[in-house]
């Protein structure tokens, strides 16, 4: 019996679609994404508050309006892709019925609180606006990047404006209705653009990993209060991985180009003041610990073997570090040693090494590329 | 139309293609699915009358329910049933008129598959999630011009149906006896 999927009809049909489109000339395809007044969960947008947002330095390859020019439409409206604002967790020993422990869930820890986002249920919605340990949050998504990130979102929550830039997801806020791209988190639009939001780390993990690592850990289940065809993903799939996040095309184009990987790589991207890097991940996964300067500060990326991910150091006493052996990055010497990394002789977990740690992100080598094209690349 | 449902054969062929247009249509949106391993039953949304008409594509709506058969799920959107359902009563009849023009080939001139050609924009207009996911099996790059294509993807494949739908009724001859 042969089975004929939807893809396989769509691509069929496909000619006679590209022959239609070729007929009609451009228009403003942003006209029809609407305004941003109605968002799902009913919110009037009357707030004034936005998200709260930090003085920091970040690299920026383009200004804000020429952000705001590249900007195009996915196809939804507003809050067409709509973000879960009343998210419902289950315990890790009662996991949601569709969780492989092979499929991919974002994980977070904060101030002890340990929740995972699966994949799965985040590629129908983009953002989760929850609160962690009682702080207000969200947690993010873009599937066409590959990227999951957190924010601090104060008083207002985020929608998905249905816009993309790069490829990548640009959030509003429902107080202000301001746009801010995911990736660069930066505001782009309104009166005197460039606020930063604050972000905590995400790491893209998969279920078996996190659960492992955090056995007390919460997991999201797919009663978001919508109806989606929850374990379908529309673009392919991570476990194993397909479709769009195998190949090698693009839906939507970057805003430049590079070559020196595969544009579906993925790699472990940081930017700071010091400048932008990107880690190619296997790279890490293979050498554990690689050193590297940037904008001429010390750096070390390590490798996180049971949850297969990465963490970036700087030159810079560890926040919660007494002080009573301090290391410095620029002379410390770092090995590997079964799992932990071995600085001057003491040893410590990947994830607490005596350093100033950074926030970085899984992303697509294109995405990264593309908003950040200063970037240093260790491949 | 009376045309194409005034006869049993023509009328069989309408309802017909007319349910198979609507299956292929919310299969298309990604309304209708293979799902199996998952109980049968009915998961109704909170608020279904609020979210009946939130708009999730150029014109594609959220479904309200999820109904599981156990072999396939359907998400329930009662306005994309309502859309597919326009258009695909459009392309039955069109198939029918059609299937009429083959039976009497001297009263036409015109070669059948017209109505099932002007169908195929309208089953295109489908989209889901962040970008038109059709263009992924296609392999076409969402460009600023595609996508505006997209838009008009429905109302340009209902315009043609009822185009096609007027050429044909002219063509035909009801009172000219079938030819076997």
């Amino acid at each position: 019996m042969v089975q004929i999927d939807r893809r396989s009809l769509l691509g069929a049909l496909g000619v006679g679609m590209s022959s239609v489109s070729g007929c009609l000339g451009s228009s403003d395809v942003g006209a029809e994404s609407g305004s941003i007044t109605d968002s799902s969960d009913g919110s009037t947008g009357s707030a004034v508050e936005g998200p709260p947002t930090v003085g920091r330095s970040l690299p920026a390859a383009y200004t804000a309006a020429e952000l705001e020019a590249a900007t195009r439409s996915g196809g939804p409206p507003p809050d067409g892709i709509p973000a879960i604002e009343d998210p419902q967790f289950a315990e890790a020993t009662d996991p949601p019925a569709l969780l492989d422990g092979g499929d991919p869930v974002f994980g977070v820890v904060l101030d002890g609180e340990a929740k995972a986002y699966p994949q799965s249920v985040l590629v129908w919605h983009e953002i989760v606006n929850d609160a962690i340990a009682g702080t207000p949050v969200s947690v993010t998504y873009c599937p066409l990047t590959g990227t999951a990130q957190g924010f601090y979102r104060g008083e207002t929550t985020f929608g998905v404006s249905g816009q993309l830039i790069n490829a990548n997801l640009v959030m509003f806020d429902r107080a202000t209705e301001e746009w801010w791209p995911q990736m660069l988190a930066t505001r782009i639009t309104g009166d005197d653009p460039g606020d930063h939001l604050e972000e905590f780390r995400v790491v893209w993990t998969t279920w078996e990993r996190w659960r492992s690592a955090h056995p007390e850990t919460v997991v999201l289940t797919d009663d978001t209060g919508f109806a989606r065809n929850y374990g379908s993903d529309p673009y392919g799939g991570y476990n194993p991985r397909s479709g769009y996040y195998a190949g090698g095309s693009f839906l939507f184009p970057p805003l430049t180009e590079d070559n020196r990987l595969a544009p579906k790589t993925v790699v472990i991207g940081m930017r700071s003041a010091n400048g932008a890097v990107a880690v190619r991940k296997e790279t890490l996964r293979e050498e554990r610990v690689i050193e590297f300067d940037l904008g001429g500060v010390r750096h070390a990326a390590v490798y996180d073997e049971p949850l297969d991910t990465g963490y970036v150091y700087r030159s810079g006493d560890a926040p919660e570090s007494d002080g009573t052996d301090s290391v410095d990055l620029e002379t410390a010497t770092l090995s590997w040693e079964d799992g932990d990394v071995v600085v001057d002789g003491a040893v410590h977990a990947p994830d607490s090494l005596p350093f100033e740690r950074e926030i970085v992100f899984d992303a697509m080598w294109f995405a990264w590329y593309g908003y950040y094209p200063m970037t240093d690349l260790h491949r | 139309m009376r045309l194409a449902i005034g006869r049993r054969d023509s009328a069989a062929v309408v309802a017909a293609v007319t349910v198979g247009y609507l299956l292929a249509y919310l299969w298309a949106t990604g309304d209708l699915s293979l799902r199996t391993g998952v109980a049968p039953g009915v998961l109704v949304i909170d608020d279904p009358l609020g979210r009946l008409f939130a708009r999730t594509g150029p014109a594609s709506f959220g479904a309200i329910a999820t109904v599981d058969t156990g072999i396939v799920r359907l998400l329930l959107s009662p306005v994309n049933v309502a859309i597919g359902a326009i258009v695909a009563g459009l392309v039955g009849i069109n198939l029918g008129m059609t299937y009429l023009a083959v039976r009497r080939p001297t009263a036409c001139g015109i070669g059948a598959g017209s109505g099932l050609l002007a169908s195929v924009p309208a089953l295109l207009s489908g989209t889901v999630c962040c970008g038109p996911v059709v263009l992924l099996a296609i392999g076409v790059q969402a460009t600023a011009v595609v996508l505006t294509a997209f838009v008009w993807l429905l109302p340009i494949g209902v315009a043609l149906l009822l185009a096609s739908l007027a050429y044909v009724a002219t063509k035909i001859d009801p009172g000219r006896p079938i030819e076997s």
